[in-house]
């Protein structure tokens, strides 16, 4: 009886697991599956769209070069900091650092440097000029876009080398490498570089996946003419007529087709990487990156500092500031809260179902997680990680219209349920990889211990496994939070309008042109991380538990 | 000739106060000591890594040269550790390309190929014919062979002295042997003056000189 009840239970599990692990592929499915016949007509009107070849192409280039810009950026970083006495402690800046959303990057850094940005303006006021327009960083462009994507991306890929790096003898290999008579530098770009490169294949395929269907900051500082992809995209998904309906499944296909080429980019890029630096190690050849990786000695510092001029600028833009009056005067500039006092009353509906929102499908993601790590483990064999991660390297424009097409069929109502259910994915492979290093290296031993004292599986599940991983699955759910909180796409289609979070509400006041109530909106959206992240912090130093993120 | 002068050794509650060691070419120096006692620390201080929890002093010459003010790049000592720590991106014979020096010439006085420095390499590994894993990588090789492509990757270096941290612990006995003894004939042949540390009193050749560490030790 007790194993049919264990067996039960197993099964429901797996079947939760596969559920919010497969809710990506599902949607991406749907997605390609047209209700209705395709003509040709619908593949030449798809093709006849006026500057398609020209969004395609800045959108393969956007996704491409922005996230391997990262990665480099990101490994100059990591070779710089190693070693160095406060890594640790610069490692825990990582996650926080990591979770202002990529909107308030994107944003903050035309408020900050476009011609009327605030840092940029106020270089020029010194002087008594004005910037020039063609000087500052342009409101919308691919160059915005790859400048926001690029740093946004670097603390994603220093946390998966500062993973991928704890389980490879890296001392040892620069020790060889300068015993040999290479620099240091030189030894990580020739040694280290190639292994980290292939072992950072999904975290490249997540962030290309990402730049590839970003839909909130393409149409805030993406290009105008042509946009971007998947702002194309969007706009024939959202469309009313059968025919806006059939180009957009050509649309999503076409998406995947970019998905693969990206894929094969990735590859592509490995091998003439590896093959350039494996021609070098043979021939003993200098390495013309290698001077230029000191450049970044100081950029977790600078990012750093980006993070609080961007959060200062909303502020003071959220308080009154105005980009024309500081050229006449400064002491023109009427400060107060009214902005915020006016807004309250309109900001307070969306704020709680942003906090309600992120909770719940923050909760429910770690939790689901901890059960497709426990139940892995019962089958004493892991899964492979692009299984569960289906959520982040799949584009998200295609699977969550797939979503809405299976929503809109069951005549789901438009509440913040179905929502929480579409940011679930996201929540749970955040999550998912956050929790698994963690879970997986929990020395068995203190379960040995536990049973060699008579305590059940349960007990030694609940007493041991969880308590020691209370750490991890703390700054598991401040991430989960951060991912739900920053979501755009699932919340604006799913939710039909009818449910609005900070985030749906600051692209949409975006889009107009009042600059002021915008920064009140990506202040709250960028302070929530924060918040969840200090929280998550006070509380894992309260508990007693050996392992945390960083392990 | 490698002469190491003055060395302290300053570990946790007590020195080891070295006599001064002085090797001639191809001549081999076998540190054992009990655990703690400062011998891999020792090796790292030579190499000119940096030394944690412990403190060394003394001087260190190597063919009238001070090697104290060089870092390690410069030193070129070259270290073969109990993990070879062969680089598993690169086949066998490109891990010993990316040792060979980079002023080897050819016949017209120029910079080697691509090819020319892997036909090198591949010629160290058939003098010990070991050719066949030329193509290999790492983990297609059995332990004994890790050990001595580790070595041929130290040599081709050109290394002026050789460090060995338990080179060949991590081995079975009867590997162990045939490896260590096959290593300690390459040294003497190409007139490298190298230091070992080892746990292992077995395994000292009778040639070398044999220096334990705990013979010098006083408490503070």
């Amino acid at each position: 009886m007790a194993t049919k009840i264990r067996r039960l239970i197993l099964t429901a599990g797996w079947f939760i697991v596969t559920l919010v692990a497969g809710l990506p592929l599902f949607g991406i499915i749907v997605g390609l599956w047209p209700s209705v016949t395709i003509s040709w007509d619908d593949v030449s009107h798809f093709f006849a769209y006026n500057g398609l070849a020209s969004s395609i192409l800045s959108t393969l280039f956007l996704s491409l070069f922005a996230p391997l810009l990262a990665l480099y950026i990101g490994f100059m970083v990591y070779s710089q900091y190693r070693f160095n006495p406060r890594w640790q402690a610069l490692e825990k800046r990582l996650a926080p650092l990591l979770s202002l959303p990529h909107l308030a990057v994107a944003l903050g850094l035309v408020y900050l440097f476009s011609s009327g940005g605030l840092l940029w303006s106020s270089l020029w006021g010194i002087f008594g000029a004005t910037a020039p327009e063609w000087l500052g960083l342009p409101h919308k462009s691919i160059a915005t876009m790859l400048l926001a994507i690029s740093i946004k991306e670097v603390p994603f890929f220093l946390l998966i080398f500062s993973a991928l790096g704890r389980q490879l003898p890296i001392k040892n290999w620069l020790l060889q490498g300068r015993a040999l008579g290479y620099s240091e530098m030189a030894s990580w770009w020739l040694l280290v570089f190639p292994v980290l490169l292939k072992q950072s294949r999904l975290a490249l395929l997540a962030a290309m996946a990402y730049s590839l269907s970003v839909l909130d900051i393409s149409l805030l500082v993406g290009p105008n003419i042509p946009e971007l992809y998947a702002v194309v995209l969007y706009n024939w998904q959202t469309g009313f007529t059968v025919e806006e309906q059939n180009v957009a499944f050509i649309g999503n296909l076409v998406l995947i087709a970019l998905l693969s080429m990206l894929i094969a980019g990735i590859y592509l890029h490995e091998w003439w990487s590896v093959t350039t630096l494996r021609r070098h190690a043979v021939k003993r050849t200098s390495l013309k990156i290698v001077p230029i990786s000191r450049l970044f000695t100081h950029w977790l510092g600078f990012f750093s500092l980006l993070t609080l001029a961007i959060l200062v600028t909303f502020l003071v833009w959220s308080l009154g500031w105005n980009n024309q009056e500081i050229v006449q005067s400064s002491s023109a500039i009427n400060w107060s809260f009214s902005l915020w006092q006016d807004e309250w009353f309109f900001i307070q509906a969306p704020l709680i179902n942003s906090l309600y929102i992120a909770l719940c499908s923050a909760i429910i993601g770690v939790l689901t997680t901890l059960l497709a790590l426990e139940l892995q483990r019962q089958n004493k064999h892991y899964l492979p990680d692009y299984i569960w991660l289906m959520a982040i390297l799949l584009p998200q424009l295609s699977m969550v219209y797939g979503w809405q097409i299976s929503h809109t069929a069951i005549h789901g109502g438009y509440h913040s349920g179905w929502v929480i259910m579409s940011h679930l994915p996201f929540t749970f492979a955040y999550s998912y990889l956050v929790l698994r290093g963690p879970f997986q290296s929990l020395d068995r031993r203190y379960e040995l211990v536990a049973a060699s004292f008579g305590y059940n599986y349960w007990q030694q599940f609940w007493k041991i496994r969880f308590m020691l991983l209370r750490p991890a699955l703390l700054s598991a759910l401040a991430i989960a939070f951060s991912v739900s909180v920053a979501q755009y796409i699932p919340t604006l289609m799913i939710g039909a309008g009818r449910v609005t979070t900070i985030t749906t509400e600051a692209v949409a006041i975006a889009t107009g042109n009042e600059q002021s109530i915008t920064a009140i909106y990506m202040l709250v959206q960028a302070v929530l991380p924060f918040v969840a992240f200090l929280l998550a912090s006070v509380v894992s130093q309260r508990l007693r538990g050996s392992f945390d993120v960083s392990h | 000739m490698f002469r190491i002068n003055n060395c302290q050794i300053f570990i946790e509650n007590g020195c080891i106060e070295l006599p001064d060691i002085c090797l001639q070419n191809g001549e081999l120096l076998v540190l054992t000591g009990p655990s703690g006692m400062g011998k891999s620390t020792f090796l790292h201080w030579l190499l000119g890594d940096t030394v944690e929890h412990a403190k060394v002093s003394g001087e260190i010459i190597l063919n009238d040269i001070q090697l104290n003010p060089l870092n390690i790049e410069q030193r070129r000592l070259g270290l073969l550790m109990q993990d070879v720590h062969l680089f598993p991106h690169l086949r066998v014979i490109d891990n010993i390309c990316f040792a060979l020096p980079s002023h080897l010439k050819n016949e017209k006085d120029k910079s080697l190929t691509q090819h020319q420095r892997r036909e090198l390499a591949l010629n160290m590994l058939n003098e010990i014919d070991m050719g066949y894993v030329a193509n290999h990588f790492v983990e297609q090789l059995s332990g004994g062979e890790r050990s001595r492509v580790g070595l041929v990757r130290a040599l081709a270096n050109e290394p002026k002295a050789l460090l060995m941290d338990e080179p060949f612990a991590a081995l079975d006995p009867n590997t162990s042997e045939q490896v260590s003894q096959w290593a300690f004939s390459q040294l003497r042949t190409k007139g490298v003056p190298s230091i070992m540390v080892s746990h292992d009193l077995n395994n000292i050749p009778p040639q070398a000189q044999h220096m334990d560490l705990a013979d010098f030790y006083r408490s503070l």
